[in-house]
């Protein structure tokens, strides 16, 4: 019984790290930038979800639309005003931009709203069900869902739409791209503007679970990178799978071996599956 | 007044003004410096400690300061962040010392970063008095330049089990969860004594990362083990997630401990409703009734902070001004700012202040117990203190769900 409530707890958690790593891997798999403000949009879009639910009352799934859009704002002009100027130059110039921007906004954050710990309370935040003795709370399956929800929607668009097939096409072979008229500096914007806003919504539903502070996206962005790179680099599929698999790998850790050892397996798991199938677990072979 | 007298006079002033706008080393001040996290993941608690240095120092001040031969001399501090980073802090204790030439050290926050700072106040031999550290790692190495205002760790949950063996029914089982840092195995240390001798069975025991955000793989594992008394030590995210997460996880044992959290007022607020049951422990309340020099009493101080502030003065808090103010008694018993002379006196200090009685013990450490407390329809109630009941407990904890 143990093993199955351990199991449900896994995936709960596990498709939520899914949808944190998707706009990073997003990002990393069209423009090569390694996103370290990854986790800053993250913390970011918790505190939308923070203040729209603080100061006006909207509860956070409602708000959740609201969060998304604003990130994505902000992940637009932030490539189109910086990353664009630099998204050519070595990934080690855009390792280092996003780290400067990182550490800009969550210096910024701490001294507008101060390293207070903040939290999502909505009235239900604590409901639960039990089916059996298993016990299922209310919350963690809904940011389940709307995490399922959100990642086929981000998935049709990128296969099915117009937008999706440009901005493929522009990370498969950009001088093509350009050639039939695509307008890369647009649509690289408006990727980063999608990672951003995937990452704002997993903000806003991390929220509703942990607290916020400035200092989460740090975890997070660590947290991402092992995900994306753990299912495969570029692959969207590849995220939610490794997402699966970290949480499902965190939970029997720390239920079997102890509380201390989720990161040691986390990262172990990386690094056999980087000796063993280097291109992550549904990565295409190269 | 000649021209020539004027010019002398204003050249005084000049140079008087200099030095009280200067922060470091002035003529009449005597200086305590301080590496403390103001970013980083101990930025919120090392701000308790920059504001209760700040309001003590300029309390006493303004009561004209700390006399040394008849002749007053004000206080001054001199601050850095050390961003949480323990490295970072032992540079900045060596800066303080070396290029600075403090007078004395206030010491950083956490176990974790007291450990090696407190090694350059030895090395260097400048007394360090420190608020923030608790663990018996800082005081067990026979150092003679540390000096710390927080309880021993091993005994912080002294007086939670001793009430768990008294309240009815009897506690049976127990589970110890905590952090890998140096203070939380400390506190471990002392609970698996306490819970021999109370003749509690632990029937959980295991550490955890202190960055972990997700508990409901251990609390699915104490719900299975279903102990009556759970312990947990950590930081105060570790315990606003336990909480939060054990309710949305439906396990409540008859009584849930916390090493932080509970007395400070955010804490409460931001659990609301959860909190309730929830047992904390402090060495220190606004309500108490001690007082001193300075500060009349707790309650006094805690208004004043809180009106400068804006927000309610914890235990940590209450620490960090009785270091500033053990500092100022020691001097003026010692007569002198001579670093060695300082730190006898401060070895043999024995004075009442807003925080209580500090006398320190030959370690350093303050001998001090702790109030087990717990929040009471949104209060903070002290229950069981030194060995008595002081309030009825609200237990044991009913089910989340019979809960209003």
């Amino acid at each position: 019984m143990l093993a199955l409530q351990v199991l449900i707890n896994g995936i709960l958690l596990g498709g939520l790290y899914g949808l944190m790593a998707l706009g990073m891997s997003l990002i990393w798999g069209v423009m090569n930038i390694v996103n370290i403000a990854h986790g800053a949009l993250i913390m970011l879009g918790a505190y939308v979800t923070f203040w729209l639910f603080t100061l006006w009352g909207w509860d956070p799934f409602v708000s959740l639309p609201a969060t998304i859009a604003l990130l994505f704002v902000y992940g637009y002009c932030l490539q189109r005003f910086l990353l664009n100027l630099i998204v050519r130059a070595q990934l080690f110039l855009t390792l280092l931009i996003t780290f400067g921007v990182e550490v800009v906004m969550v210096n910024l954050v701490r001294i507008f709203w101060s390293s207070d710990l903040r939290q999502v309370t909505p009235t239900y935040a604590g409901a639960n069900f039990a089916v059996g003795a298993i016990t299922i709370p209310y919350v963690r399956l809904w940011v389940f869902v709307t995490t399922a929800i959100l990642s086929v929607l981000f998935l049709l668009v990128l296969e099915k739409t117009r937008l999706g097939r440009a901005i493929r096409a522009t990370s498969e072979e950009l001088r093509a791209a350009r050639l039939t008229g695509i307008p890369v500096a647009h649509i690289y914007a408006v990727t980063f503007g999608l990672g951003a806003a995937l990452a704002g919504a997993a903000g806003g539903l991390w929220g509703m679970l942990f607290p916020i502070t400035p200092i989460m996206g740090g975890a997070l962005t660590l947290k991402s990178f092992v995900v994306a790179v753990l299912g495969g680099l570029g692959t969207m599929m590849g995220a939610i799978v490794g997402g699966l698999v970290l949480g499902l790998a965190e939970s029997f850790t720390a239920t079997y071996l102890g509380p201390t050892y989720p990161n040691a397996i986390s990262f172990g798991l990386l690094v056999l599956i980087l000796i063993l199938r280097p291109t992550g677990i549904v990565g295409r072979r190269a | 007044m000649g021209r020539r007298a004027m010019g002398q006079w204003s050249l005084v002033a000049v140079i008087a003004l200099g030095l009280m706008a200067r922060p470091a080393l002035g003529a009449d001040e005597i200086v305590l410096g301080s590496a403390i996290s103001q970013t980083g993941k101990y930025a919120r608690e090392g701000k308790f400690y920059v504001d209760a240095y700040t309001l003590t120092v300029d309390a006493i001040n303004k009561a004209g300061g700390v006399k040394v031969g008849g002749k007053p001399y004000k206080l001054a501090l001199k601050l850095y962040d050390d961003q949480s980073d323990p490295n970072l802090s032992v540079r900045l204790f060596t800066r303080l010392v070396t290029s600075d030439k403090v007078n004395f050290l206030l010491g950083p926050y956490s176990s974790g970063i007291t450990i090696p700072a407190s090694a350059v106040s030895e090395k260097y031999e400048v007394p360090m008095v420190q608020g923030g550290g608790a663990s018996g790692k800082i005081f067990d190495r026979g150092y003679k330049y540390i000096f710390g205002t927080l309880p021993k760790a091993e005994f912080y949950f002294q007086a939670a089990i001793e009430a768990a063996a008294k309240f009815t029914p009897r506690v049976q089982t127990a589970a110890l969860l905590y952090s890998n840092e140096a203070f939380d195995r400390s506190v471990a240390d002392g609970a698996r004594q306490w819970l021999k001798e109370q003749k509690i069975d632990k029937v959980y025991d295991e550490e955890y990362q202190p960055s972990t955000q997700d508990f409901t793989s251990v609390l699915a594992v104490l719900k299975s083990k279903s102990p009556d008394l759970v312990l947990v030590a950590g930081h105060e995210e570790n315990a606003l997630n336990f909480i939060r997460q054990a309710q949305a996880a439906d396990m409540a044992p008859k009584m849930m401990v916390f090493t932080v959290g509970p007395p400070t007022a955010d804490f409460r607020k931001t659990l609301g409703k959860a909190a309730e049951y929830v047992f904390g422990i402090t060495p220190w309340l606004p309500d108490m009734d001690v007082g001193g020099e300075i500060f009349k009493s707790a309650r006094d101080f805690a208004k004043q902070f809180q009106e400068r502030f804006g927000y309610e003065a914890d235990y940590h808090v209450a620490s960090g001004a009785a270091d500033v103010l053990v500092y100022k008694a020691a001097i003026e018993k010692a007569q002198s700012l001579d670093a060695k002379k300082v730190r006898e006196a401060l070895a043999a200090v024995d004075v009442e202040t807003l925080y209580g009685r500090v006398k320190f013990e030959p370690t350093g450490q303050i001998a001090m117990g702790q109030v087990l407390v717990q929040v009471q329809e949104g209060k903070l109630v002290p229950v069981y203190a030194f060995g008595k009941m002081l309030a009825k407990p609200a237990y044991p904890a009913p089910k989340w769900s019979m809960r209003k």
